[in-house]
């Protein structure tokens, strides 16, 4: 084994020596075993080293994390907040809409649900103006097709739930459409508005969350 | 469009969701993106630093995170804003425990020890071990380049080092790990 063959082996397999380089080392493999054999042998190593696995830690660190976290200041977070709303462009606020769409936790469509109805327990209808339609976006595409698809699996398996379970999805959903629609109205008035953006987004992942967990329970009973 | 391409484009925009809720003062969605990301940063630090340091950097660069959020802008994948401010606190640790550039540069020693090692079955030790058993500085290129998939003149640039200095260290690296291989 030649080591001035042997240190330049890595950079023969991470394709770094040029064409003169190449074609030497090439030749002086083509005679040497055991720098073939090196090769090989490196070429393992970098081989394993991709398929390396990620392991989660032996203990939860939430809990630390949630307890710094919380010391976090609110005001001063809630100053960043505001001088981060001014400065968001209209491409930021498209891909704030982008990213607030789909999927994922439950737990705040109790919240939404409680600032959807009126003190009375009714939906607070707005006006509707006749405003031209925002062009829909790529992200309002993809979350009309989510829906539709898991509507339609929720169609077909609706059956196998229950009338009271039925009875409470279908309730939920039609309190979710709403405040999209009203979302949605809001946003041809003042499209650049983060909140109403915000609110939209998150209230579409719930309508479609709300219909995977739907979807989820029939396939189990 | 497949069920499968759409569930994948569902997780990425709920992490994306979850990055924005956070950035917003949500520790909810925050914590949704430490459980979706846990495994990856505290491997990533466990893998460059000494194992016994992995739980309390791992928590450092999610506190960061969760400090920062307000910059992640969304031009890149949260994910790998992650996972780059992860390999900064990693670096900055190895600076703050006094891990001189010298002493970066300078690691054939322990790696001849380990490579020098007779191939015993009691000494067929797990790669994870075997790369434990590096020298910090040739273990933190072979874990960006062959692991994490930084080029050299990332490496280089990260680390303070030239090019040639990273691509020595991750040679010598890879024939030390060679004898320690699964067979």
């Amino acid at each position: 084994m030649n080591d001035l063959w042997t240190n330049r082996l890595s950079e023969y397999l991470d394709d770094e020596l040029d064409s003169v380089e190449r074609a030497a080392l090439e030749a002086h493999l083509a005679t040497c075993g055991q720098c073939y054999a090196t090769l090989t042998e490196l070429r393992q190593v970098v081989a394993h080293a991709k398929s390396l696995e990620n392991s989660e830690p032996a203990t939860d660190l939430w809990p630390g994390i949630a307890h710094e976290i919380r010391r976090e200041r609110l005001p001063e977070r809630r100053d960043r907040l505001v001088r981060r709303r001014f400065s968001l462009s209209v491409g930021q606020l498209l891909a704030a809409s982008i990213a607030l769409v789909l999927v994922s936790v439950f737990g705040a469509w109790a919240v939404l649900h409680s600032r959807a109805q009126s003190p009375g327990g009714q939906m607070v209808e707005a006006p509707s103006p006749a405003i031209p339609e925002i062009r829909p976006a790529r992200w309002k595409v993809q979350s009309d097709m989510a829906i539709a698809e898991l509507q339609d699996a929720l169609t077909a398996n609706e059956g196998k739930l229950d009338t009271a379970t039925v009875r409470v999805v279908r309730e939920n959903l039609v309190i979710i459409d709403r405040a999209i629609e009203q979302a949605q109205r809001a946003l041809r008035k003042d499209p650049g508005n983060t909140y109403l953006n915000l609110h939209l987004a998150n209230t579409m992942r719930q309508k479609i969350e709300l219909l995977r967990r739907a979807n989820a329970l029939a396939s189990q009973s | 469009m497949p069920r499968q391409v759409l569930e994948d484009t569902l997780t990425a925009d709920s992490i994306a969701a979850d990055a924005a809720l956070a950035g917003s003062g949500d520790p909810s969605a925050f914590e949704r993106l430490y459980r979706t990301h846990v495994a990856r940063v505290h491997t990533l630090v466990r893998r460059m630093l000494d194992a016994d340091e992995a739980d309390d950097v791992t928590q450092d660069v999610f506190i960061r995170a969760w400090q920062k959020l307000s910059t992640f802008r969304g031009e890149s994948a949260f994910g790998t804003w992650l996972h780059r401010l992860a390999v900064n606190v990693v670096l900055a640790r190895r600076k703050s425990v006094g891990i001189e550039r010298g002493r970066f540069i300078a690691g054939d020693e322990p790696l001849k020890d380990v490579s020098g090692r007779p191939h015993t079955p009691e000494l067929s030790m797990d790669f994870e071990e075997a790369l434990a058993s590096l020298p910090q500085g040739a273990r933190q290129v072979f874990v960006l380049h062959d692991v994490e998939g930084y080029r050299h003149d990332e490496i280089a640039r990260m680390l303070g080092v030239v090019p040639g200095t990273s691509k020595s260290q991750l040679h010598h690296a890879r024939m030390a790990l060679r004898r320690h291989l699964e067979r």
